[in-house]
């Protein structure tokens, strides 16, 4: 059963639909592992084990019959918790929704499912996405595979994703990146993610941190499996209005593994230059690979990036408090204290500076896309930090000591704010053994491109597929 | 006040005071751990009057493409 719970979500697709390996079998090698893991890593909320069983009969039924199957017939999926889902609770990762169970399916669920996908349980996160630690003092805090002697953070806020899928609980899952949430995982897990351009993919049945900066986006352990679950998930969407109506791509079909020509803009100032030194030679290293392989790289600045922090703190503080306001002010005590002060924080900003932050907003925006007119992708560190022990709020960076939860969002949130597509790819390890991701930034709604940079890498270097020391 | 006058700081008075008008119950030690926090939010979002805005309207959250 171990090759299945290691086999590529396209792999496992294929093995089902040539019935060289039943949905059943499949579904319940995952299930096993996170029976015999999960209780040390916490990655799962809610296992949704009953209804995966049945699902995966029918599936299995459904190929014997050779009824026309989706792409992602019989593979299992994690879904992070703030994704609703018909009769399954759905806690944000909190307490104030321990036991909501919505009537609806999210919209990428459903569209999930109709692709095939098995639905194997809902994941931990920060308390409603609130945090790039990934820490949950309700459900405990995910532990990051990499390291099985030391609890160290698996990023998030889609920790329960992160760990999920680098340990082969799942093969792929649903995260949600507001200010890096799915590529910080991705990077200090070891995934590949990709946070797609806003208005892609539907918002519509995920419970909202704030609604102009949270992207819905797939983590799994390649490029080609993020490329195959996007294409399953993205396009326009009735119940979503900032859902853009532009035909998806045929992403999969985009990964030809060539980037001869292609021209890459190596964001060093503000990034590369403030990293912590093994993830910047790591970068250094992907760069000079991608070179060889025919691209072509020159420095570029995005001098607006100073702003980023204040667009951020503006934006989100005043929409998070907005969505909680009720619940803060009768149902406060049932936070956990950091989420809590944090949302308390947009009750002090004022309408002024929230649009003040969303008038600079559009600077930024505007920059990148200048920018990203004369090269076809950015590439940057994704965060400048290694996973950190649970609980350290400090970390050394070439000497300088530096806050832990500022220094993890730096290089991601800017492109919250800018809306551009990013994807988080693995590309190397610190001396610790401890994962390095590199961040991949296209043209709005140039996916396809992001993706095809990722995976020619991805084909010639193995960082993706190392697997970390859980045993089998 | 003129509008060149520096805002003032803001203190535990201030927060309660803001608080209370939009319906918020913080008790004091509430208050004092939330200070420093939005002292932070405060400076960070200072540093915004500096961008060159001039005739720049904000971003609108819905696209349409």
């Amino acid at each position: 059963m171990a090759d299945l719970v290691w086999a590529s979500m396209g792999e496992l697709a294929r093995l089902v639909a040539t019935k060289a390996a039943s949905p059943v079998e499949v579904v319940q090698a995952h299930l096993d592992r996170i029976a015999a893991l999960d209780g040390t890593l916490k990655s799962y909320i809610t296992v949704m084990g009953d209804s995966a069983r049945e699902a995966a009969k029918a599936a299995e039924a459904a190929v014997m019959a050779r009824e026309a199957i989706g792409p992602l017939h019989g593979v299992p999926v994690g879904l992070k918790d703030l994704y609703c889902t018909k009769g399954v609770k759905t806690t944000g990762g909190s307490r104030i929704l321990g036991d909501w169970v919505p009537a609806e399916d999210a919209t990428v669920v459903t569209r999930l499912a109709s692709a095939g996908s098995i639905m194997l349980g809902k994941l931990n996160m920060h308390e409603f996405a609130y945090g790039p630690e990934g820490l949950n003092m309700h459900y405990g805090t995910p532990w990051n595979p990499w390291d099985p002697a030391t609890h160290r953070i698996c990023g998030g806020s889609s920790s329960g994703s992160g760990a999920a899928v680098a340990a082969g609980l799942c093969p792929g899952a649903l995260g949600s990146d507001t200010g890096g949430s799915i590529r910080i995982p991705s990077s200090l897990c070891g995934l590949t993610g990709i946070k797609p351009t806003y208005g892609r993919v539907s918002r519509a049945g995920a419970l909202p941190l704030a609604w102009s900066l949270d992207h819905v986006g797939p983590m799994c352990r390649s490029a080609a499996d993020c490329a195959l679950m996007l294409g399953a998930m993205a396009g326009y969407d009735p119940r979503d209005p900032s859902t853009s109506v532009l035909p998806v791509p045929d992403y999969a079909a985009a990964l030809t593994g060539q980037v001869k020509g292609l021209r890459i803009g190596l964001l060093r100032q503000f990034f590369l230059e403030t990293a912590g030194a093994p993830q910047r030679h790591a970068v250094e290293q992907a760069v000079k690979t991608l070179e060889g392989l025919g691209a072509s790289v020159r420095d570029v600045t995005l001098e607006q990036m100073k702003y980023a922090a204040g667009v951020v703190a503006a934006v989100i503080s005043v929409e998070a408090y907005a969505y909680h306001e009720a619940w803060l002010k009768t149902r406060g005590a049932e936070y956990g204290p950091d989420v809590r002060q944090r949302l308390l924080v947009g009750a002090f900003v004022s309408g002024a500076d929230y649009l003040k932050g969303q008038r600079v907003r559009r600077l930024l925006r505007d920059e990148v896309d200048q920018v990203l007119g004369g090269v076809d992708v950015l590439i940057a560190p994704t965060v400048p930090i290694e996973a950190t022990e649970v609980g350290a709020r400090e970390v050394d960076v070439n000497g300088r000591r530096e806050p832990v939860r500022p220094s993890l969002i730096r290089y991601t949130r800017p492109f919250n704010a800018s809306g551009h597509p990013a994807a988080s790819v693995p590309c190397g390890f610190t001396a610790d053994g401890l994962p390095i991701g590199m961040q991949v930034i296209g043209r709005s709604f140039d996916e396809a491109t992001v993706l095809r940079v990722a995976d020619a890498y991805q084909r010639v270097t193995d960082w993706h597929t190392r697997r970390p020391p859980l045993g089998a | 006040m003129t509008p060149s006058s520096p805002a003032p700081p803001f203190t535990t008075d201030t927060l309660r005071a803001l608080a209370q008008a939009q319906g918020l119950t913080l008790s004091e030690p509430d208050l004092e751990g939330l200070l420093p926090l939005v002292q932070a939010s405060r400076a960070v979002l200072g540093e915004l009057a500096a961008a060159p805005l001039d005739d720049v309207e904000p971003t609108s959250l819905y696209r349409m493409l």
